[in-house]
């Protein structure tokens, strides 16, 4: 009987494998989603209680993105992690950055770090193993991005207002911190007394680093040398925004010859010609999103740019009063091709409440909202010669979420 | 001549290996290392800061059995090197270095720190790496008992952190951040938290912050094995409201901490209950003259080897251009309950004597004036624990920290 048993178990897992084979050697557009979200805070958040004791989550989701049909599958928890707030993926698409934002802070007088862990992602089915975790050096750290060589994480550490770099080693893991920098200033409103980084990227060339900076209304650059990962001032003069406009988050276009600066406050996008050579922002526009009709509270949040490079998309969070939310929406806009200027499309709904996050899908055919009161992110089509967004009705159910990120599935 | 020439140098090879194989013998005498202010480039808390014609670190070889100190030489060419500890093993440095590439606002870069491998035969230092401390206007370092880990008090960014320190002396990963919120009385030095000094305890269980800007000692629980920081319950102890704790000190049997304040002068007197990590308050020492009226400006604190006696600095001004008369100051400590009485105020034989250091024998005291540019070497009487001055003192340029290795023959 053993023998034959055996044999039968062989025949089984061959079986299974030519059945599990097309799922594992995926199609070019198969995408894991991954979601980063709020676990919820032992403390009020920035002095205020932001109601995020409630949620249910437990760390980063996954959810498995069929670009071709459209198809979302349901999210699992990929890594179990404290406010997971914001993701980054190694260029390789091997490894996956989160911030642990303030996972054990107990409030003044003492505020403890942030955290940064790393990830090795399973390709097979989108799990993250847990590689290790660091702190990073900063608190309320609220962005992630890496190098263009995979090399350093960047972070903006929006309540000590700072901003931190720490080596990435050959297997993916943390190393030492090689950079930081204390911003120093601020500006008008009350949020504004301190300095407030909101969003750390490289230039496309690596060359520079772009660090915009809500405290301050200023877009700071830095000198970045991939060599050793430290960032040295001086490096070009920053630009500033208009006063109370509060820099949340920058894109560069995909050709790299405009820049974007997102303005949480005002809702303003600052259009800047980027000159690659000397690492200078010029203002070239000051587009308004929010409509000369609307007298609430605005809270822009997150901007990206369709792969084609015609189209730019930002989030607004919305209030009509102290009590009533809306209209939260996602603006779009086209971009002239010559100029970089930014005209209006369309304000379009985000299909729930407080998108503070979206991403374009890779393919370019999709938008996926992040709403993170209503707890669901919705499916968006978009006309690639409009710009226009079309809520498909779909959507996935994930607690807080709050940012989205996209690696090839499968590979 | 040339075979003759190579035959004599092969000879003094030969004889100078079994030194070399030998374990270092320890000569009784010392390396003294002097940390400087080499100047910034730009104006510090509104002050000009620039001026100083040090070039890094500075090292003497010192014989406590007569007292002899030789010229100091350059150690290693380093920008401000503000702050040194010695590792436990005493064959690696570690150096803060202030804020070397701080530009002034809109952004303050980090400062630094430096791992340095000790030659013994001549007191030269090695680099051996360099990161970011993780913060701005580093004042401070020390090292864990274990030699594992470099801790360090960030003032200008209110932060404290640790780094690890690898097996071969060289500087690793960040370990911990803590940031301190807050403020205290004094509007022109307390708008912000400035974490002043950490230091371990004696059983390495626990990390000793100052905090000069909110006006508490911060007692945070050390884990030796991750190198993590985190707050204990409670997880200060109010310092004197505008009194600034600047500079902390165990006692040798580790019952009793010290707390000198740098704008009141007190030192707060403090038992330590070393199975939960609290204090409780013993004495406010006073160590300015009840009819003083200025700044104390208290600034270094250390007991002598004995136990018996405690010492601390004070760079006091009485107005613009009106300085001292600083001192240094002896006070006998009481065995059993930990206590200090007044033994005398001693002029420093200079102006601003931010840091002193008693010789690892306890027969001397040296005092470094920052603004006199001078080191004196003082006699230290160990059953009165007065000071008398020598006449041996040393010019360097802005001297801030002193620190202590055996020399090997």
């Amino acid at each position: 009987m053993r023998p034959i048993r055996s044999v039968f178990c062989l025949v089984i897992a061959f079986v299974l494998a030519v059945l599990a084979g097309p799922a594992v050697l995926a199609e070019d557009n198969d995408f894991f989603l991954y979601a980063g979200t709020y676990t919820g805070f032992k403390w009020v958040h920035h002095s205020k209680p932001y109601g995020l004791g409630e949620s249910h989550s437990k760390g980063i989701y996954v959810s498995r993105f069929y670009a071709a049909t459209g198809e979302l599958s349901e999210p699992q928890l990929a890594a179990e992690v404290i406010n997971p707030s914001f993701l980054t993926i190694s260029p390789n698409h091997r490894f996956l950055y989160a911030v642990s934002e303030d996972p054990l802070s107990v409030g003044p007088p003492l505020d403890h770090s942030s955290y940064v862990s790393a990830f090795a992602i399973d390709p097979a089915n989108g799990k993250l193993r847990l590689l290790n975790t660091a702190p990073a050096s900063g608190t309320s750290t609220c962005h992630i991005s890496i190098d263009r060589t995979g090399k350093y994480v960047f972070m903006a550490n929006f309540g000590s207002g700072s901003v931190s770099v720490i080596r990435v080693k050959e297997d993916g893991s943390l190393g030492e911190l090689t950079s930081f920098i204390q911003n120093v200033g601020h500006s008008v409103a009350a949020i504004q007394s301190d300095p407030h980084p909101h969003w750390i990227g490289p230039s496309p060339d690596n060359r520079f680093v772009i660090v915009s900076d809500l405290g301050m209304d200023k877009v700071l650059i830095f000198r970045f040398d991939a060599a050793t990962g430290m960032l040295s001032p001086p490096g070009p003069p920053s630009v500033s925004v208009y006063p109370g406009g509060g820099p949340r988050h920058f894109t560069f276009d995909p050709a790299g010859k405009f820049g974007y600066q997102l303005s949480e406050m005002s809702g303003v996008v600052d259009v800047f010609a980027w000159d690659a050579a000397q690492g200078t922002l010029t203002t070239i526009q000051r587009a308004q999103t929010v409509p000369h009709d609307f007298f609430g509270g605005n809270h822009s949040a997150e901007i990206e740019i369709l792969p084609n490079g015609k189209f730019l998309y930002e989030s607004n969070r919305r209030t009509l009063s102290e009590t009533e939310r809306a209209p939260d929406t996602i603006g779009v806009f086209a971009i002239d091709p010559k100029q970089g200027t930014l005209t209006p499309v369309e304000q379009s709904l985000s299909g729930g409440v407080m998108p503070r996050n979206f991403k374009i899908d890779p393919s370019g055919k999709y938008l996926l909202a992040a709403n993170q009161i209503s707890n669901n992110i919705v499916l968006f089509a978009i006309d690639s010669n409009t710009g226009r967004l079309s809520n498909t009705g779909k959507e996935i159910k994930v607690d807080t979420p709050v940012c989205l990120q996209f690696v090839p599935a499968g590979r | 001549m040339k075979n003759i020439h190579n035959l004599v140098l092969i000879a003094l090879v030969f004889v100078s290996v079994p030194c070399a194989w030998s374990s270092p013998a320890a000569t009784g005498e010392y390396f003294v290392y002097f940390g400087t202010y080499t100047g910034f480039t730009y104006m510090k808390e509104g002050l000009p800061a620039g001026g100083s014609n040090s070039k890094g670190i500075y090292v003497s070889r010192f014989k406590p059995a007569t007292g002899e100190v030789s010229k100091p030489e350059l150690a290693a060419e380093i920008v401000n090197p503000a702050f040194l500890a010695v590792h436990p093993n005493q064959r690696f440095l570690y150096v803060a270095t202030e804020d070397p590439l701080s530009l002034g606002p809109d952004f303050d870069h980090a400062s630094y720190v430096s791992a340095f491998s000790i030659d013994h035969a001549t007191g030269k230092l090695h680099l051996l790496n360099t990161l970011p401390t993780g913060g701005t206007s580093t004042c401070y370092l020390s090292i864990d008992k274990t030699g594992r880990y470099v801790l360090m008090a960030n003032f200008g960014s209110s932060s404290v952190t640790v780094l690890r320190i690898k097996e071969d002396g060289s500087l690793g990963e960040q370990t911990a951040f803590m940031k301190h919120v807050g403020h205290g009385k004094d509007p022109s030095f307390q708008s912000q938290a400035h974490p002043h000094s950490i230091d371990v305890s004696p059983d390495n269980r626990f990390a000793v912050v100052s905090d000069l800007g909110v006006d508490k000692l911060f007692v945070y629980r050390f884990d030796a094995a991750s190198g993590a920081l985190s707050p204990d319950a409670p997880p200060f102890v109010e310092a004197e409201e505008g009194g600034g704790p600047r500079h902390f000190v165990f006692d040798s049997a580790g019952k009793f901490g010290y707390a000198l304040h740098e704008m009141s002068g007190f030192v707060a007197v403090l038992a330590w209950d070393r199975a939960s990590g609290s204090f409780t308050k013993l004495q406010d020492a006073r160590t300015l003259a009840p009819d003083f009226i200025g700044s104390s400006d208290s600034a270094e604190i250390a007991i002598h080897p004995n136990g018996k006696f405690l010492y601390e600095s004070n760079r006091r001004f009485r107005g613009p251009n009106l300085w001292g008369p600083d001192t240094i100051g002896v006070f006998s400590i009481d065995p059993v309950k930990g206590t200090l009485t007044e033994v005398e105020q001693v002029p420093p034989q200079g102006t601003m004597p931010r840091q002193f250091a008693i010789d690892p024998t306890g027969a001397y005291l040296f005092a470094a004036n920052e603004l006199t540019g001078n080191v004196v070497l003082f006699r230290v009487d160990a059953s009165t624990g007065r000071l008398s001055p020598t006449k041996t003192e040393l010019k360097i340029d802005v001297p801030v920290c002193i620190v202590f290795v055996p020399a090997h023959q």
